[in-house]
């Protein structure tokens, strides 16, 4: 089965986690198989709120091999955009939520002698959907969890189904008791590195890797466009004759989207590079992973899921 | 008939120190690194190397450095392959692997590093010496090795193999294709075009 069109799905189930975490499950509307989901995909979920329609990405945590559900873990954050929010207080069990189908931009490498798994916070999602797999193919793997100390207890229940004879660490500690360049100097030949959390942790990970000798190929990271916000700017799209404002709290995709214009788009963290548009006019603040720093240095170009404009105004052909 | 325009035929370049590496391994099909291997700036001190010396009396081994500017010597391809494996078996992450050396040698360094989970950005290869090549029969599956004509009968099968640039990462070996299969007897003469 090809899965084109969105989804509908039914809220199933909601689990409260952590006073911050629910875990949703969600099957399918019409009932039935969903379409198969590797482990490290995830799903937008176009998220209708009173005022704004949101699309936000969820990683899934669910086995790639549990067609009947799909479930995602969703942290409230305080500075929330709406789409956390929405769902921690707005959906309740019997919902329906439009999806579209699963894209895997953070997929496990299939030569990979060894997996290193580092996930920060609430990035320990698609980690989760990879352990299963990890396990049931009795595949060399260490992970390592960075997380404040009130959400310990938490993780170590998410983790506890895999943890029996594996290695598994929660470094309660922060960022500052973790040692990084330690763990990363002593990977064996064919190790390949998957971080997923916060910005600062990724770049930090990635440039400890580099400087170690990893090659790129080695090193995968998953974002989640977790710094959205910014300046207020005025987009102006060319081909079109409109001008939008774009608001602090918005990105620029959910700026012309809110005009009703359907502007490409797929993974909204900055990662798959789908919603790259032309830039006529403007300077851009490059937020996003896909772009080469050449590129960036050009200006030529925005990926409206994460960046936003430094200048008052951006032209863009579209 | 020397390049046949195949895009799986290696292309090689002389070697490059990479910087972003952390350990340096250099591995030599002989005594010393030719000059046609690698650029006159080319840090050889910045490596450990291997190397091939083909003779019996290798000097009795210290307790060797496993360190920049030790030089290792073994007394063939064969014993420096063996070494290797052990070795990449206790790496870690940050090695680089430079080759020089026929391409038999070099593509068995490959597999060993393909099996130890290296990837080609791990690896920078330079083609030096003898242009004979491995040639893999695609009919009875027989390795013919040594081959430096345009045509050569097959070790397996006897087969006259038209030898092609389709070359095969998995096999380390070139592709030979009966050369008569549609004109049974017709065989063109063979010219010696691998010295």
């Amino acid at each position: 089965m090809i899965a084109d069109g969105p989804i509908p799905l039914r809220v199933h189930d909601i689990e409260s986690l952590s006073p911050s975490l629910k875990r949703f499950s969600l099957t399918a509307l019409h009932g039935g198989e969903l379409p198969t989901a590797a482990p490290g995909a995830h799903i937008m979920l176009t998220l209708r709120g009173p005022d704004r329609v949101m699309k936000n990405a969820y990683s899934l945590v669910s086995p790639a091999a549990c067609r009947d559900r799909y479930q995602i873990i969703v942290r409230h954050v305080a500075q929330s955009r709406g789409g956390s929010a929405f769902l921690h207080q707005g959906i309740r069990p019997g919902d329906v939520i439009e999806a579209a189908p699963p894209v895997n931009l953070f997929p496990l490498s299939q030569s990979a002698r060894k997996h290193l798994l580092i996930g920060g916070g609430i990035g320990i999602t698609p980690l989760l959907s990879y352990l299963p797999l990890l396990k049931a193919r009795g595949a060399r793997f260490e992970l390592h969890q960075i997380s404040s100390a009130e959400d310990v207890g938490v993780f170590e229940r998410l983790l506890a189904p895999f943890a029996p004879g594996q290695e598994i660490r929660i470094h309660g500690g922060g960022r500052g008791a973790f040692d990084l360049a330690g763990i990363l100097s002593r990977q064996p030949l064919g190790t390949h590195l998957y971080v997923c959390g916060p910005r600062p942790l990724m770049d930090a990970a990635a440039s400890t890797a580099a400087a170690l000798g990893w090659p790129p190929g080695k090193v995968h990271k998953e974002s989640f466009g977790e710094a959205a916000g910014g300046l207020p700017f005025k987009a102006i799209l060319a081909r079109r004759g409109i001008e939008i404002d774009v608001g602090e709290t918005q990105t620029l995709l959910e700026a012309i989207e809110a005009t009703g214009i359907a502007a490409p788009c797929l993974c909204r963290g900055g990662a798959c590079g789908e919603c790259r548009l032309p830039v006529i006019e403007g300077e851009v603040e490059h937020r996003d992973d896909f772009l080469s720093a050449e590129e960036k240095a050009a200006q030529s170009a925005v990926m409206t899921c994460v960046s936003r404009a430094r200048s008052a105004r951006l032209v863009i052909d579209f | 008939m020397t390049d046949q325009g195949i895009k799986s035929r290696p292309k090689y370049q002389r070697l490059a120190l990479d910087p972003s590496g952390r350990h340096h391994l250099l591995l030599i099909d002989g005594p010393a690194l030719s000059s046609e291997a690698a650029d006159a700036g080319f840090d050889i001190a910045a490596c450990e190397t291997w190397i091939v010396i083909r003779r019996s009396a290798v000097p009795p081994e210290p307790i060797l450095a496993e360190a920049p500017g030790a030089i290792r010597p073994f007394r063939s391809t064969a014993h420096l392959f063996s070494a290797l494996q052990d070795r990449l078996a206790r790496e870690t992450m940050g090695l680089r692997i430079y080759a020089a050396g026929t391409e038999d040698f070099l593509w068995d360094i490959h597999g060993i590093a393909d099996q130890a989970g290296m990837s080609r950005q791990e690896l920078r290869f330079c083609h030096v010496g003898s242009k004979a090549r491995r040639i893999f029969c695609v009919h009875c599956r027989t390795i013919t090795a040594g081959v430096k004509t345009s045509i050569v009968a097959c070790s397996g099968c006897g087969a006259s193999l038209f030898v092609r640039d389709h070359f095969s990462r998995r096999l380390a070996a070139f592709m030979g294709v009966q050369v008569d299969a549609e004109a049974p007897g017709e065989v063109p003469d063979a010219e010696e075009i691998y010295a």
